[in-house]
């Protein structure tokens, strides 16, 4: 596959200012696709509700010791709509050895208002996981239950005017249940050390399913991200209509539908 | 516009004065350095000053740049390696910047007053955005080297003048500029054959020409606005593409192996290139957020570096 992303924005030497590179882009895609494709058993629905152009917000539910739903939800979103999604990672990410490069070539981004902002100017698409270190490290028991709900997402689509699509992925929050998180073993940064509870995640079917875009400024002038009342309004509305999607999701899960 | 460039004689100021001359609009240069030397047109003339004393400089702008009815100024001057320390190279970098600040506000033809900062002087932290804009935090660590200390109480000496005197101040917080007698870190860096870089982290690094770098200054010049602007360079590449374009060996080497490799290599050729200044950057980056330059001062690096080696072509179609 020689697709390369539709915007992306060389910043003159083949990457961009974030240290994105198409040339990784596809060479992480072509080493993902066997996993997504023959271990997950990745399926989708709902992918046209994700803009094919301008920028846009994924808001996800997160799961699964390490945040592999974050890389099969990118894998998901370049091989329905070639758009390369940009997930925004937690600050720790940038101090780990080796991964903080990988991820910056295929398009993570440390999640910082500077950062975001410039990536909704440039028209991209990003993924914000509002649960966080939490959710990547719930314990069995609050699968599918979202956990502390950050808010800056809300922020950001008032304040740039941008769609938000929730993004309910079923299956992750199963594949790799966590047994113990050391706290007191910190590298680099890292909140805390997952143990999880088998040596490899379970081969659970991922199901991915977009919901319909939520526009949460539209009538809102783009000070209103400025009130955190207004803010936490939005992030909840976001937050139910995702808990509804991860509702129908399981449903359909259970009834063996797609 | 009659100009007062002080810092002359580096090859920033020299390009600097390059283009002043060339301008038609500009009706008198005057250049201070440092080291004798004598250049003399109708258009130009050559002042040596001592930076380091209050007097020189005082009769510098009170004398010949009164005479000569300057009405700008731009202070280049600061002390480029990063090896020498101590008083000396304070009263240099800071205590000469404020009493040039001084004097010239006393003079009333001057009315505008440029001064080249770093982006040296942005604390560089893995929380902090990938793209620095003005706002961001300075470097405070008390551990930091005096060359970096300096740059901050000189940025901040200027920028605290600003809307307080009776002369319109930019301050230009420029990225990196790879050339040589520049003080450049990374150029010095370069000069070995084999580049060693923490394992692990490949940042990307901006680095700016010396023709955009004069550029700026041009436009800093040449417009009425007064501020704070961050001035990015054509090239942002990985640190690895970028000793790789120089044509020089990259060795990933574990992180804390560095420092005192490059201590060695300091005590044993003598060569500019400090690790502990570059730390920071050689993991996270610290590119910086031209917008506001772009914006008002109509900013726009167009000129990259002139690097030895041609973009390897696995990297060239990659656009």
């Amino acid at each position: 596959m020689s697709r390369l992303p539709p915007a992306f924005h060389d910043a003159g030497h083949g990457y961009d200012v974030f240290g994105l590179e198409p040339r990784a882009v596809q060479r992480a895609a072509a080493l993902c696709r066997p996993i997504y494709r023959h271990y997950f058993r990745a399926t989708s629905v709902g992918i046209e509700h994700v803009p094919t152009s301008g920028a846009a917000i994924l808001v996800a539910n997160h799961a699964g010791t390490l945040p592999i739903d974050g890389g099969m939800l990118w894998l998901d979103v370049l091989e329905r709509t070639g758009r390369v999604l940009r997930p925004v990672a937690d600050f720790f990410v940038s101090s780990f050895p080796i991964i903080n490069t990988a991820f910056a070539r295929v398009g993570v981004v440390g999640g910082t208002r500077g950062n975001v902002r410039r990536l909704l100017d440039d028209g991209e698409l990003i993924a914000i996981f509002p649960e966080g270190v939490t959710g990547v490290a719930k314990p069995f028991r609050e699968r599918y239950r979202l956990q502390a709900w950050r808010v800056g997402h809300a922020e950001l689509a008032i304040r740039h005017r941008v769609p938000i699509v929730p993004v309910a992925i079923i299956g992750a929050e199963e594949s790799w249940p966590i047994a113990l998180r050391l706290r007191h073993i910190r590298a680099f940064g890292a909140p805390y050390l997952p143990i999880p509870a088998s040596p490899l995640p379970l081969p659970v079917r991922y199901h991915f399913h977009y919901g319909i875009p939520i526009e949460v400024g539209r009538d809102l002038p783009a000070e209103a991200a400025d009130d955190p009342t207004v803010v936490s309004a939005a992030a909840d509305r976001i937050r139910d209509a995702l808990t509804d999607l991860i509702a129908a999701g399981l449903r359909a899960r259970r009834e063996g539908r797609p | 516009m009659r100009v007062l460039v002080v810092g002359a004689t580096m090859p920033l100021g020299a390009a600097l004065v390059q283009r002043l001359l060339d301008d038609p609009d500009v009706e008198h240069v005057l250049e201070v350095g440092s080291e004798p030397y004598a250049s003399a047109t109708p258009r130009l003339s050559y002042q040596r000053v001592d930076l380091t004393r209050e007097r020189a400089v005082h009769d510098l702008v009170h004398g010949v740049a009164r005479k000569l009815e300057i009405d700008a100024v731009v202070h280049l001057a600061l002390h480029r390696s990063a090896r020498d320390e101590g008083a000396r190279i304070h009263a240099r970098n800071v205590e000469a910047t404020r009493q040039l600040l001084r004097c010239c506000a006393e003079v009333p033809t001057i009315r505008r007053f440029v001064f080249q900062s770093t982006a040296a002087v942005y604390a560089l932290r893995s929380t902090a955005p990938a793209l620095l804009d003005e706002d961001a935090a300075l470097e405070f660590d008390p551990g930091a080297t005096q060359w970096i200390r300096d740059r901050v109480e000189a940025d901040l000496t200027v920028c605290a003048r600003m809307g307080m005197s009776p002369m319109s101040i930019v301050v230009l917080r420029a990225a990196e500029i790879l050339a040589p007698a520049m003080g450049s870190q990374l150029w010095d860096y370069l000069q070995s054959r084999v580049c060693l870089r923490p394992l692990g982290f490949d940042p990307m690094i901006n680095v700016l020409s010396l023709e955009d770098a004069a550029d700026a200054i041009r436009l800093a010049l040449a417009t009425t606005s007064q501020g704070v602007f961050n001035i990015a360079g054509a090239d942002t590449l990985p640190l690895s593409r970028l000793i790789a374009r120089w044509g020089r060996r990259d060795v990933p080497v574990p992180g804390p192996l560095l420092a005192p490799l490059y201590r060695l290599r300091a005590w044993s050729i003598g060569l500019e290139f400090r690790y502990d200044l570059n730390l920071r950057r050689f993991h996270v980056g610290g590119q910086v957020d031209d917008t506001r330059a772009r914006a008002e001062l109509g900013y726009g690096a167009t000129r990259p570096t002139a690097w030895p080696r041609p973009a390897g072509d696995d990297h060239s179609t990659a656009t």
